[in-house]
């Protein structure tokens, strides 16, 4: 104890010069507004940097909640731009028709587990099933191309025959002129499709746009898949044979939307009625 | 001893009413140039008896530097500066010891030569207002202003303090 007063006395003239000046310093950071600012400031670029690294660590680790955020709003988005196209064009005269028919198709974001591509017949599975609402026979796109057809569901997985497999025919329209024809993959490439059975008639030119017709129970209509890169009509053919570079790099892709047509089973029924 | 402290309160306080009243008003500037304030009020702790208590220096020069932020509108920096200079003038005064000593207890120029004081007054002083004019800027981003002022200002100030020594020479 007795070492401790002796501390104190000796170096009492320090220990009050700390105390007095701390309480100078205080009344300076307190009541002086420019010091004030400038203290918040410069504590805030010290304590900003941490703060920055450890927010790009945290972020890191929310890289998967963010990314699944973001994959639900640009669904909402695709949705509400499919819709309005739908709606813009079938409600022409939209005062004689019901307007329940709008928010025809839902999205349901979903990511890719697997997927082959240097096969002949591709197909990818998707990382949700049945329990998401996803049924055999939906289309799936990304947001600018599509990617195949749902062909069979579990639980939790679902394979998709894509549009890089011999068995996939998608029915297309060239944009503007709305000729009709059937998308087959040519084979090869994995960012080239051959488009078959436009008749040769028809007023084609490179660059031109192809997009989904909208026929099938797949994909909502005026979904973008590519662009015309060159045509040939073979001899004897009636039809064109049309090479289409799609705009989506499906190697690349890792989410993808999958297109929930509200009223399918009707339209099914409806198109085996015809047959 | 008694008239000693009297000596030095009624200095003290003659010094604060010059500073405070007088020479805060006094604003030379040139343009961009408004380097020059004069501070003269440190040598109030300069000439404090050498064997005041260290101890108690330090709350003597915090209320001092209190009393002169009242006046400038900026509380606690001059407090800050001068509760430094109190707290050091101990280490100056040994790094300045002459020959013979302090002897008991005046820190005049008429006791220990002008060029002794001169040495003693301007670390003092230059210390002073290198503190004071980083704890105004209170950052190193304005480090040119802080050097310009503190350069400008102790010159002008040493200056006006030499006059104030030569004229009256206290001895006390």
């Amino acid at each position: 104890m007795r070492n401790i007063f002796n501390l104190f006395f000796r170096y009492s003239a320090f220990i009050v010069f700390v105390i007095f000046e701390i309480i100078a310093l205080y009344l300076i950071v307190n009541y002086n507004k420019s010091q004030k600012e400038i203290w918040a400031h410069s504590s805030n670029l010290f304590t900003g940097t941490i703060n920055k690294y450890v927010q790009g660590v945290e972020d890191f680790f929310a890289l998967q909640a963010t990314n699944d955020s973001l994959l639900i709003e640009n669904a909402n988005l695709l949705q509400t731009i499919i819709d309005y196209r739908v709606t813009s064009k079938d409600n022409a005269f939209q005062d004689y028709e019901d307007k329940d028919s709008t928010n025809n198709y839902t999205l349901i974001p979903s990511r890719i587990c697997s997927k082959t591509l240097n096969l002949r017949n591709n197909y990818l599975t998707l990382c949700k099933g049945s329990s998401s609402g996803i049924e055999v026979g939906m289309g799936v796109i990304t947001f600018n191309g599509i990617v195949g057809i749902v062909k069979s569901v579990s639980k939790n997985y679902s394979t998709v025959l894509m549009v890089l497999n011999s068995e996939s025919r998608i029915s297309a329209k060239v944009a503007t002129k709305n000729y009709i024809g059937n998308l087959v993959w040519s084979g090869s490439d994995l960012r080239e499709l051959n488009m078959m059975d436009v008749p040769k008639h028809s007023e084609i030119a490179v660059g031109d746009s192809i997009l989904t017709s909208g026929y099938s129970i797949s994909f909502p209509p005026e979904i973008f898949i590519g662009v015309v890169e060159s045509y040939t009509i073979e001899g004897g053919s009636n039809n064109y044979n049309i090479k289409v570079q799609m705009k989506s790099d499906l190697s690349t892709t890792d989410y993808v939307y999958v297109v929930n047509f509200l009223q399918a089973e009707e339209k099914e029924e409806i198109l085996s009625e015809n047959e | 001893m008694n008239s000693i402290w009297q000596r030095n309160i009624i200095r003290g306080a003659i010094i604060l009413v010059i500073q405070l009243l007088l020479l805060k008003r006094i604003d030379i500037t040139f343009g961009d140039f408004n380097y020059i304030h004069f501070t003269i009020y440190p040598i109030i702790f300069a000439l404090l008896p050498y064997k005041t208590n260290r101890t108690a220096l330090i709350p003597i020069g915090f209320a001092i530097g209190l009393i002169v932020d009242l006046f400038y509108d900026s509380l606690g920096v001059h407090a800050a500066a001068s509760t430094f200079i109190c707290y050091f003038r101990f280490y100056i005064l040994n790094l300045l010891s002459p020959a013979e000593g302090y002897g008991k207890e005046h820190l005049t120029a008429f006791r220990h030569g002008l060029p002794w004081f001169l040495s003693y007054l301007s670390a003092l002083l230059f210390i002073h207002l290198l503190l004071l004019y980083s704890l105004e800027a209170f950052s190193f981003v304005y480090f040119n202003e802080i050097i310009l002022r503190t350069i400008f200002s102790f010159i002008a100030s040493l200056f006006v303090l030499m006059l104030g020594t030569l004229i009256f020479n206290p001895k006390y």
